[in-house]
């Protein structure tokens, strides 16, 4: 029976779309990346000792949901669709996840283009050494191992065992670390990882000084370290080809209120900071891996003769061309125009026919005029951009070439004059001798 | 070598004396062979000049000549009466057929001149 209620539940239920569109075209510009936020922990203790790093993500409008990491009730998905776009593995010690994750289930999120950070410490298990792991990063194996420097460590009031590390050996790139620079070291007690060195997506962004070594600081060392000096990392982020990305930490502490608003001297330095570098730090990398910075997106791909505006379906060798494209790049609020020197366009046939770098106004519009080889075939306009901390830019666009038709070629040329007399003459020559051979005597 | 040029100078003129004796018909038509292969070898050293641009027109310029040469050569072939192979074929016949492929050679040679 279709009470009133009803009419009005289906009549709101059709105009749902409509007014969703009207909010859209109200609202900010839509960013590259969703704002929902899964935060799994172990102790819901972790909410309120990092409170500053979840402070400074809902500030910048992620909608952060946290959850017990053996909550019965966890789901990544609902009904095919993912209910997050983000995680933060916060939970080290957890040995398997609740409800319907597993490490599958957090991998097959990564491969469907999102986000995560992930952190371990000393008591990491084996699940989060395995997701780390298909990410590129291999954990030491050795359970009790922490990193330890005996020279860049950070001046604590007791002299311990210098496994609070003061890094400062950082990845040169703004994109990553924002264009401000990181002045004081940051502050590091954890688990110290190798990249993968057959996988050439996993960048280093903090790594250990030449002194560190990774081993059990309360017993003696039996034998040498399986890690040592800069090999470690401390920090590392990989970019999956599907511009997925994933920071992996070996310190949860690092994330902590307590490392981000201590202040750091690194042993052997006179130099006192006020504040460790780690709110910065973790500010600008989370920026990073949520791609509110270094997100590319290309749009307006135009071609056309020079001369014409109207894009054609077909080229003809040897025609001049003009190629255009607006690149831009999400800052966190807005597309702003990317500027770079160094955007190639390759027009490709099995190989590039030409490559040339394109120029750009500063306004975001990459342009290049060339001519089309004299060769015909199906071309294609190609656009293969990938620079460090930025998403991979691909794209192409199919036009075929075609030779000269008949009647284009050049007629009556000066150089071939000679030819043409000759073939007339031959011609003359033929009807003379054919009357002097029929008539002579 | 006064023998060398000598042997050179008689043989020459044995040479020409036999060529004397050749009928006026088959003259003709070594006069026109000869004509066309002049103006094909001035063709191709004014390729070797200019480059082979227009390289079409220089084919044509240079295969019509060969090619009237060539048909020349053998109407003489067909008409010379020493030539006991087409005794048979009527001189007439020879001449039609050599007017013939000519003008399929010149239309070919037409349109490939560009």
């Amino acid at each position: 029976m279709a009470t009133p209620r009803h009419l009005l539940l289906l009549l709101a239920l059709a105009l749902a779309p409509l007014l969703a569109v009207a909010a859209a075209e109200g609202a900010a510009e839509e960013g590259p990346r969703g704002r929902r936020l899964l935060v799994l922990l172990d102790d819901l203790a972790v909410r309120s000792s990092h409170s500053a790093f979840f402070g400074s993500l809902q500030a910048r409008g992620f909608d952060l949901d946290f959850r017990l990491a053996d909550d019965p009730k966890l789901s990544l998905h609902r009904y095919g669709q993912y209910l997050y776009d983000g995680l933060v593995l916060f939970a080290p010690s957890t040995p398997r996840f609740g409800g319907s994750v597993d490490q599958n289930a957090v991998l097959e999120f990564i491969d469907a283009g999102h986000d995560m950070i992930l952190a371990a410490d000393s008591s990491a298990s084996d699940l989060i050494r395995g997701i780390a792991t298909e990410c590129g990063v291999d954990f030491d194996e050795d359970p009790e191992a922490m990193v330890v420097d005996h020279i860049n460590y950070a001046v604590t009031d007791v002299d311990g065992d210098h496994t609070l590390i003061a890094g400062d050996d950082l990845i040169q790139s703004d994109v990553i670390l924002g264009s401000k620079k990181i002045e004081a070291p940051v502050l590091f007690r954890g688990i110290g990882h190798a990249v993968n060195p057959s996988n050439n997506l996993v960048l280093k962004v903090l790594s250990a000084s030449p002194s560190a070594y990774s081993a059990n600081p309360k017993t003696k060392l039996a034998s040498p370290p399986s890690l040592t000096g800069s090999a470690i990392s401390l920090v590392s982020v990989m970019q999956a080809r599907n511009n997925a990305r994933v920071l992996v930490s070996g310190s949860l502490d690092l994330f902590s209120n307590r490392f981000l608003k201590s202040g750091v001297q690194k042993a052997g330095s006179k130099k006192r900071y006020e504040r460790a570098g780690n709110e910065q730090f973790v500010t600008e990398t989370s920026k990073w891996v949520f791609h509110e910075r270094g997100h590319l997106k290309a749009v307006n791909v135009k071609h056309h003769k020079v001369g014409e505006t109207n894009e054609p379906g077909m080229y003809r060798i040897n025609d001049d061309l003009e190629y255009s494209v607006e690149i831009y790049e999400w800052s966190g609020t807005s597309w702003k125009p990317y500027v770079a020197d160094d955007v190639q366009l390759q027009f490709f046939m099995m190989s590039p026919y030409v490559l040339k770098t394109m120029s750009t106004d500063k306004k975001g519009l990459y342009s290049i005029s060339f001519k089309v080889p004299d060769v015909y075939g199906v071309f294609q306009f190609k656009v293969e951009y990938q620079r460090l901390g930025y998403t991979g830019l691909s794209f192409t666009k199919q036009i075929p070439v075609r030779p000269y038709r008949h009647n284009e070629y050049e007629r009556f040329i000066t150089s071939a004059y000679p030819y043409y007399t000759a073939s007339f003459s031959s011609m003359g020559a033929f009807f003379i001798f054919s009357f002097v051979y029929l008539y002579h005597k | 070598m006064p023998r060398a040029t000598s042997d050179a100078k008689l043989l020459i003129q044995s040479l020409s004396n036999a060529y004397a004796a050749t009928p006026t018909n088959l003259k003709i038509i070594d006069l026109y062979v000869i004509c066309a292969v002049a103006t094909a070898l001035i063709q191709v050293a004014y390729m070797g000049l200019v480059g082979s641009f227009p390289f079409n027109s220089f084919l044509s310029g240079v295969l019509s000549c060969i090619g009237t040469a060539v048909l020349a050569v053998c109407l003489r072939i067909q008409v010379n009466k020493d030539n006991k192979e087409f005794k048979d074929l009527p001189p007439e016949r020879a001449f039609a057929d050599f007017v013939l492929c000519n003008l399929v050679l010149h239309l070919v040679i037409m349109n490939f001149l560009g």
